[in-house]
């Protein structure tokens, strides 16, 4: 064993001084074919949080005012607040307020009972209650994530698969909405590129675009996919550029619209 | 970053483990925990491992590619595992134009990973490919600070 050890030790100083064989660079038909799994392609709101706070420093229990969901019998809508919950989350995390990741905890468990998810799921409200009680922020990031994870596994299971993106997509509003209206009045060029998402826009457009015919009329999938193309044009820049101050503003307007029309009440078609 | 290196070591004994073969859901489960035990290094230097995974079956000569997306500001680290009869695994990350991109490199045997602080934010690709070996249940994992 102390061999392996000396030879480990030895291959990782190699391997991190970068003494690593010539690697080509991908071919035009290996980029076309990429793997995206929603799991791993799209990032937590947590992650988004984290590197905001590299680039700025958000005041984020200004940041935390959750909105309560209006009434609502639409699944797709429920579906889309419990993304917005599960951002809302992260945010109180960010702020490091206990009280608010509960209730948003709860929130999110009452919701997801609504749309008929497994009992499982439920037991996480007490895992979230825990963490929050011990202010264990690191693992409250990661309990949030694994609840989403959990609510989309048993959706899938129920064959409600169709609700599974407009929970992530909820996510995404949600987090990027508090990110440009935090950066349209702080702006600086690092926060600016962060929201620089084209591919992720493109992911969850082209997943509501994979919707059953009948979902794709409801009221709320049809604003959302119209949002998300204008949210397309803004985050699309030349050259990895940053998003323009007069981008990040028009984001934030179509974010906080998108948001009030989730969070209001239910939507005739 | 390279102060991880006790820590991977340490990971390093743990998947050097003989771990029985299974079948299905069992070899995800088995594998997944494997990886996550290298991840595990990568957590006690304050990074957070992501829930989510993704996992498959690698083959000799078809390395795999994912789309991920970073953000300017975080360091992430790429960590995988296979199982026997996979032998030797390595992770690699490309820019969004399909460029290979410097990273900190761990390998050894059956788990490997690469670590990057991203110069942009923006969509990049990991690349895992089994160097030698036979087919064999892989899971990847990431972590971020």
């Amino acid at each position: 064993m102390p061999f392996r050890r000396a030879l480990f030790a030895f291959s990782f100083l190699l391997l991190s001084a970068g003494l690593l064989p010539a690697v080509e660079p991908m071919t035009k038909e290996q980029i076309q074919s990429v793997i995206r799994s929603e799991a791993v392609t799209i990032p937590t709101p947590g992650e988004f949080f984290a590197a905001m706070d590299e680039h700025g420093q958000p005041n984020w229990t200004q940041m935390f005012a959750p909105k309560a969901a209006g009434p609502t019998s639409s699944r797709e809508q429920m579906a889309l607040m419990l993304g917005v919950l599960v951002a809302d989350g992260y945010i109180a995390v960010e702020a490091q307020d206990g009280q608010g990741v509960k209730n948003t905890g709860k929130d999110i468990i009452n919701l997801a009972k609504k749309l008929n998810v497994n009992q499982s799921v439920l037991s996480r409200g007490n895992s979230i209650n825990d963490f929050a009680e011990n202010n264990d922020w690191s693992a409250l990031r990661e309990e949030l994530e694994a609840t989403q994870n959990e609510v989309k596994l048993s959706m899938a299971e129920q064959k409600d698969q169709s609700l599974v993106i407009l929970v992530t997509i909820g996510a995404w509003i949600r987090g990027t909405q508090v990110a440009s209206d935090f950066i349209a009045k702080n702006y600086s060029p690092g926060l600016a590129g962060l929201l620089r998402q084209p591919a992720i826009v493109e992911y969850l457009l082209s997943e509501l675009g994979n919707l059953p015919a009948g979902i794709q009329q409801d009221p709320f999938v049809v604003e959302v996919r119209a949002k998300l193309q204008e949210a397309l044009l803004l985050v699309q820049t030349k050259d990895r550029t940053p998003l323009t101050p007069e981008a990040v503003t028009g984001l934030a307007t179509t974010m906080n619209s998108l948001l009030n029309s989730i969070t209001g009440g239910k939507k005739e078609s | 970053m390279k102060t991880l290196g006790l820590l991977l070591l340490s990971a390093s004994l743990l998947s050097a483990l003989e771990i029985p073969p299974a079948d299905g859901r069992t070899q995800t489960t088995t594998v997944r925990s494997k990886v996550l035990e290298l991840a595990g290094a990568f957590a006690n230097d304050g990074y957070k491992i992501r829930d989510g995974y993704w996992a498959g079956i690698l083959e000799p000569g078809k390395p795999q590619f994912l789309e991920v997306n970073l953000f300017s500001g975080n360091t992430y680290w790429f960590s995988a595992a296979a199982l026997a009869p996979a032998r030797t695994l390595s992770v690699t990350v490309f820019d969004e134009n399909g460029r290979p991109l410097e990273t900190e490199v761990f390998q050894d045997g059956l788990t490997a990973a690469a670590g990057l602080v991203p110069d942009a934010s923006g969509r990049y690709f990991v690349r895992l490919e089994l160097v030698e070996g036979d087919k064999a249940d892989f899971c990847l994992v990431y972590s971020y600070k």
